[in-house]
């Protein structure tokens, strides 16, 4: 079983078949859409473009508490992590940026929530068929239809959505709904092909990678980054939003007398982030936080990892208040190479 | 207006011995964007605009400018910051005057009267975006939108910004140079969303911004967006002692919302760029117009009208209302 066609009328059928699991999908909030867990018995509805918060928070959440104590106790309260979960409908490119985030967390340890959360949890992507204005997957080597770091690859034929396991999880998956499921022939694989193709034609915005990931530290003093940072808020929107953004910070808080360790996301666009507590910062301005981010992405990250920590998805681009846009920053730093 | 007359003006500002450089808007990259542009000599004065798409407030660049150490031996470099302006974003650095945020000789003010901007969100719910960056003018009393060599008329009523339909000073109340005619004040509607939150019983409301909150991220956009928030020891920021904690939840994510309102408290001019910005759609206009409406009626304070004002929260009558307290 690998290839298989679900008719779509048997979508909340197939929601069903996950009772017992946590189910996180798109849901609309206005006219945005974000991941939140989907309650019992409701079927999500997949017809969207990208959310605006990426589905990142389902590996690492924005805040994780570590542990838990009370201020004269003597029990430290470890949360226990065995949470079944689904994540339904995420876009290729915020599939393979968990899969690029995961080198990080199982590099020199492996990162018990992370992995942990990875292990319990099966990605079911959707492929695009209508990217979104900024969306530039392919320049940096992903796809409308990429499959890395999903489980299952849905693609929406109108009629049907088509069914692609890409690891045993995914197969489990197709196991355990197989009585909702027919046989896809070759016609669906051909439409599948030619929706993607459409799919990558629709795709304007391109950067050029070539040289960038050698090049960029040469680029070290170039006047550039002034430029690129001049107007730059600081603000945590382009990080934050961000689907490899990875940084984490580590906090106790109290509350009356109980007391938790948490990690929560940080960004490297703020201040306080390389703030020693002698007063020194070593990354005193906008200009040198702005040249770190497209560094760690672009470089570092690809030196340690040997691939480019962004997936293209536009976000940062989309969100940024003031149109700080990483495929001009892009065209800017292969203009000064 | 003129941008023949917009680029000559900035291009004579920006080469002034005086002036360490200019601030104004220019094309954006894509779509609907505009951008800040910072303009250091006469050359640069030539990518400059005004159109119904700057509807960034640029005052905020006035407070955000980041002073390294001035190494030992050389001057610090006190040439004026000049900056464009609309009529809301004159009302932030009338209120930076208000507040000794900044000093009147700091800066040349190029007041720029304003038809009214779009709220790009709503023009791209009708006219979708597409990554050639589009050109937006005003057209009598309404829009038109042009891209691809194409026109299209759009209606003032369908796009217009919040804020801007709200908008009580479209001239600038302060500047030293004026480009163009005052344009005439328009009527205003009512607004719509104080009055629904006005509407709402007590749990409702708690409910509804329970909702809002929850969705924040604690980017804090709103806050480094908004001219107005410029503390350099922010309450967010502090570790020790931990007055809001990191961690992001209805609890946390509300004491900040809350702090944030209250301190701009008859201090937020309305330029909406805390919405704006946003990437939750929490709609913090509401909240802000709120609690500058309380103040308008309660103590007839309004921000960033009058430069010779007493700021609002550090003055006392000793008949102000305060009927509040319990
Ligand atoms: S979103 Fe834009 S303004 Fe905010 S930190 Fe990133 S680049 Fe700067
Ligand atoms: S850097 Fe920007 S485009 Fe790249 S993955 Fe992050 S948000 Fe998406
Ligand atoms: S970047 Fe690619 S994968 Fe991501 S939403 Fe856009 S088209 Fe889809
Ligand atoms: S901009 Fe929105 S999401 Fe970000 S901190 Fe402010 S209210 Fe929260
Ligand atoms: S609180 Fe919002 S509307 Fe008020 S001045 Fe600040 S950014 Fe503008």
């Amino acid at each position: 079983m690998s290839a298989m066609l679900l008719n779509k009328e048997k979508w909340p059928e197939f929601v069903g078949k996950l009772a017992g699991k946590k189910i996180v999908a798109p849901q609309a909030d206005g006219d945005a859409m974000h991941f939140a867990p989907v309650a019992e018995g409701e079927a999500p509805a997949l017809d969207y473009n990208n959310t605006r918060v990426p589905p990142k928070g389902a590996l690492f959440p924005q805040t994780e508490t570590m542990l838990k104590f009370q201020a004269g106790g003597e029990q430290v309260e470890e949360p226990v992590l065995d949470q079944e979960t689904v994540v339904l409908g995420l876009r290729p490119c915020d599939a393979r940026a968990m899969a690029i985030v995961e080198k990080l967390f199982k590099w020199d340890i492996d990162d018990p929530y992370y992995v942990r959360r990875r292990e319990l949890t099966t990605l079911v992507g959707l492929a695009c068929t209508e990217p979104g204005m900024n969306c530039f997957c392919p320049s940096v080597g992903g796809g409308p239809a990429s499959t890395e770091g999903l489980d299952l690859l849905m693609v929406d034929l109108g009629e049907n959505y088509l069914l692609e396991a890409v690891t045993e999880k995914g197969e489990t998956l197709l196991t355990e709904i197989k009585e909702l499921l027919e046989e896809a022939d070759d016609d669906a694989g051909k439409e599948k092909d030619k929706l993607v193709a459409e799919a990558e034609q629709k795709i304007k915005r391109k950067v050029d990678t070539e040289g960038v990931p050698e090049g960029l530290p040469g680029l070290w003093e170039d006047p550039l980054w002034q430029k690129v940072s001049a107007s730059c808020l600081g603000c945590g929107t382009c990080t934050y939003l961000c689907p490899t953004c990875h940084c984490f910070d580590i906090q106790d808080e109290t509350e009356g007398f109980a007391a938790r360790r948490c990690r929560m996301w940080d960004s490297c666009m703020f201040e306080e982030y390389t703030l020693h507590t002698s007063g020194h910062n070593p990354r005193p301005t906008r200009k040198e936080r702005t040249r770190n981010r497209i560094n760690h992405k672009y470089s570092y990250y690809v030196d340690k990892f040997d691939v480019i920590a962004c997936v293209g998805c536009g976000r940062c681009t989309n969100l940024c208040p003031v149109n700080i846009d990483i495929i001009e920053t892009l065209r800017q730093v292969n203009e000064a190479l | 207006m003129d941008l023949e007359q917009l680029r000559k003006t900035a291009a004579e500002v920006a080469s002034r011995e005086d002036v360490k450089y200019l601030v104004g808007w220019k094309p954006g990259t894509y779509g609907y964007r505009v951008a800040p542009a910072f303009i250091e000599n006469a050359d640069g004065a030539a990518e400059l605009i005004f159109s119904p798409l700057c509807t960034a407030n640029l005052a905020t660049y006035l407070t955000l400018v980041e002073e390294l150490p001035v190494p030992r031996g050389q001057e610090p470099d006190d040439r004026k910051i000049a900056l464009m302006v609309k009529g809301c974003d004159s009302r932030a650095v009338t209120q930076l005057l208000v507040e000794k945020g900044i000093e009147r000789d700091e800066v040349v003010i190029i007041g720029c009267p304003c038809p009214g901007m779009i709220d790009d969100c709503l023009l791209a719910e009708k006219y979708p975006e597409t990554e050639e960056p589009a050109e937006v003018k005003w057209d009598g009393e309404d829009f038109l939108l042009i891209r691809g060599g194409e026109e299209t008329k759009v209606a003032r009523d369908e796009v217009l910004a919040e804020k801007c339909r709200l908008c009580r000073y479209p001239n600038p109340v302060v500047s030293d140079i004026t480009l163009g005619e005052e344009v005439e004040t328009w009527e205003l509607g009512e607004d719509q969303g104080v009055k629904e939150i006005e509407g709402k019983g007590v749990d409702e409301r708690a409910e509804y911004w329970a909702e809002q909150f929850d969705k924040c991220v604690r980017c804090y956009s709103c806050r480094n967006v908004c001219p107005l928030c410029y503390c350099q020891d922010c309450i967010l920021d502090r570790l020790n002692p931990t007055w809001v904690n990191r961690s992001v939840n209805f609890s946390e994510n509300t004491a900040f919302n809350i702090a944030r309102a209250f301190h701009l408290a008859g201090r937020c001019i309305e330029c909406g760029e805390c919405e704006r910005v946003c990437p939750a759609n929490i709609p913090l206009g509401k909240l802000n117009r709120k609690l500058a409406r309380e103040v308008r009626d309660k103590y007839g304070f309004e921000p960033g009208v009058d430069p010779d004002a007493e700021p609002f929260q550090a003055s006392f009558k000793p008949d102000d209302p305060e009927d509040f307290i319990l």
